[in-house]
């Protein structure tokens, strides 16, 4: 295929889609009540972004997973790290730490509105939980298969301690906590519009919520593919190449076997 | 994955320690009981609970309902994905658009399923399915396409069929992908399974916790919410983890 043809094929999936999906509706075998049309859908967008609405509900959201990310990855780094320096404890963090992978998520909404109320609070705090644990998960494991030989040819030629957490250790681990930090940032993206349903009056999750008590499916389907969209424009644009970057620069191939 | 004596041993002193500054911190902090109750009340209610009958329903219906959308991935998506991956232009097609329904989870189809099929275990259900369905589906179509063509001509030289090919290079060269898209799938599916129930209420440990929740029975929630992660990690450190780790040791394609 020519040049052209790449990005088209692309396209191709999305308007037969978007044709057989008027098809259904124009016909009349399923009633616009349930499923609008695209046209629609369209307006609905239109007249969402028009009054802002849709910009404020898209900014919450995102604002929620940055703070998310802003107030847990640098702690869990952090941790990751320390706790896997010492070769005692590491092993028995693992297991609790992946247990709390387990938990993360929507399961401690119940707890967090006992604690803090509806509201921004509950919010960040479960996002913190999503986040912090998976990035501590991977920071932990990602240390520890960093293979000694490293540790000890750096040692040997008179490195210090500091030397080998920030030359060899950590740079090692990169891989796998920036594998963590995508993962983590789609299991909170998923959480976060579960929450929003239930704890807040803002955000993308509330707004698709709120639309069902009144049957307006227009707006649910808007709601949904300005979901899907934003996840996959930042996996696409932000996660997926700071990943591929990260393993290209400092992906460890490893002729040794551990 | 060996558990020495050394880690278990201190991981229970942990455990108690963690129970005890619990303990301490709910009898001594000025706080409301419902805040933090102490470690006694999480187990009296697992007794209460468990002599009512109401946690074992409730386990029960969670379980079963994840089970079934198991089943489902299992019987129709990882057939589906395969179709789908072996013919070049059926994959191209469809790549794009699964890859968008995969990333659009389960729960924020909820309030159209709520529209369309009202507050019930249809909902859930459909939500559920929906959330295994198409990481299974697009993992299996991504292994069928990721086999390298070397092994594809080399049989067809030999003169092997349409089928053979299928059954001895397609399907095994994708059942590392295959099982790695059902763990994934599986994993989002836990989570929106509780969520649903939250949302949906009609029964369920999602529900019992959110439910708890209205009456400020904290210690039910904390319950239920020890037993969403035990079930997973006994469900994936135990059948998912090891089941992909055998897989990718028998089927695993490795490249040089």
């Amino acid at each position: 295929m020519n040049r052209l043809g790449a990005p088209l094929r692309g396209v191709l999936p999305f308007v037969a889609l978007v044709a057989a999906w008027t098809l259904v509706t124009q016909t009349g075998l399923v009633s616009a009540l349930f499923l609008p049309p695209p046209v629609d859908v369209a307006r609905t967008a239109w007249e969402l972004a028009r009054d802002g609405s849709l910009w404020i509900n898209i900014l919450a959201s995102l604002g929620r997973v940055l703070l998310g990310v802003a107030a847990s990855v640098p702690l869990g780094v952090g941790l990751g790290v320390a706790v896997a320096l010492n070769r005692r404890l590491a092993p028995v963090v693992e297991p609790i730490v992946s247990f709390f992978n387990a938990l993360s998520g929507i399961a401690w909404l119940p707890l967090a509105i006992t604690w803090f109320g509806l509201g921004w609070t509950s919010v960040t705090f479960i996002m913190f939980n999503t986040i912090f644990f998976l990035v501590f998960f991977n920071t932990l494991v990602g240390v520890r298969t960093v293979p000694r030989i490293f540790e000890n040819a750096v040692r040997t030629m008179g490195g210090s301690r500091r030397h080998v957490i920030f030359q060899v250790l950590i740079p090692g681990a990169l891989p796998s906590i920036v594998t963590g930090l995508r993962m983590s940032i789609g299991f909170g993206w998923r959480a976060l519009i579960a929450a929003e349903m239930i704890a807040t009056s803002t955000g993308l999750g509330f707004l698709i919520y709120n639309a069902a008590n009144f049957h307006q499916s227009d707006t649910i389907l808007v709601g949904i593919l300005t979901i899907g969209l934003l996840w996959l424009t930042t996996d696409r644009l932000v996660l997926q190449p700071l990943e591929r970057r990260t393993i290209e620069r400092w992906g460890l191939v490893s002729t040794v076997e551990p | 994955m060996t558990l020495r004596w050394e880690v278990v041993a201190t991981w229970l002193a942990l455990l108690a320690a963690a129970t005890a500054a619990w303990g301490v911190a709910a009898a001594t902090l000025p706080l409301p009981d419902y805040y933090l109750p102490p470690p006694t009340a999480v187990l009296a209610t697992l007794g209460d609970l468990i002599a009512k009958g109401i946690l074992p329903t409730y386990v029960a219906e969670s379980l079963r309902r994840i089970l079934q959308a198991a089943v489902l991935g299992l019987a129709v998506g990882v057939p589906a994905g395969l179709l789908l991956g072996m013919s070049r232009r059926a994959a191209e097609f469809f790549y794009p658009l699964l890859n968008f329904f995969q990333s659009v989870s389960g729960i924020a189809w909820l309030p159209l399923m709520l529209v369309w099929f009202g507050f019930g275990e249809r909902t859930i259900l459909i939500a559920v399915n929906y959330t295994v369905l198409f990481p299974v589906i697009f993992n299996a179509l991504l292994g069928v396409r990721s086999v390298p063509r070397l092994y594809v001509d080399a049989l067809r030289t030999l003169g092997a069929s349409r089928w053979r090919i299928a059954r001895d290079v397609l399907v095994p060269g994708a059942l590392p992908s295959i099982v790695t898209g059902m763990r994934l799938g599986l994993a989002y599916g836990w989570r929106a399974l509780i969520a649903a129930e939250m949302l949906v209420g009609a029964h369920g440990l999602g529900f019992m916790i959110f439910n708890a929740q209205n009456f400020h029975l904290t210690a039910r929630i904390m319950l239920g919410m020890g037993i969403i992660g035990v079930l997973w990690v006994v469900l994936d450190y135990f059948l998912l983890r090891p089941l992909e780790e055998a897989t990718i040791a028998r089927w695993g394609i490795v490249q040089r």
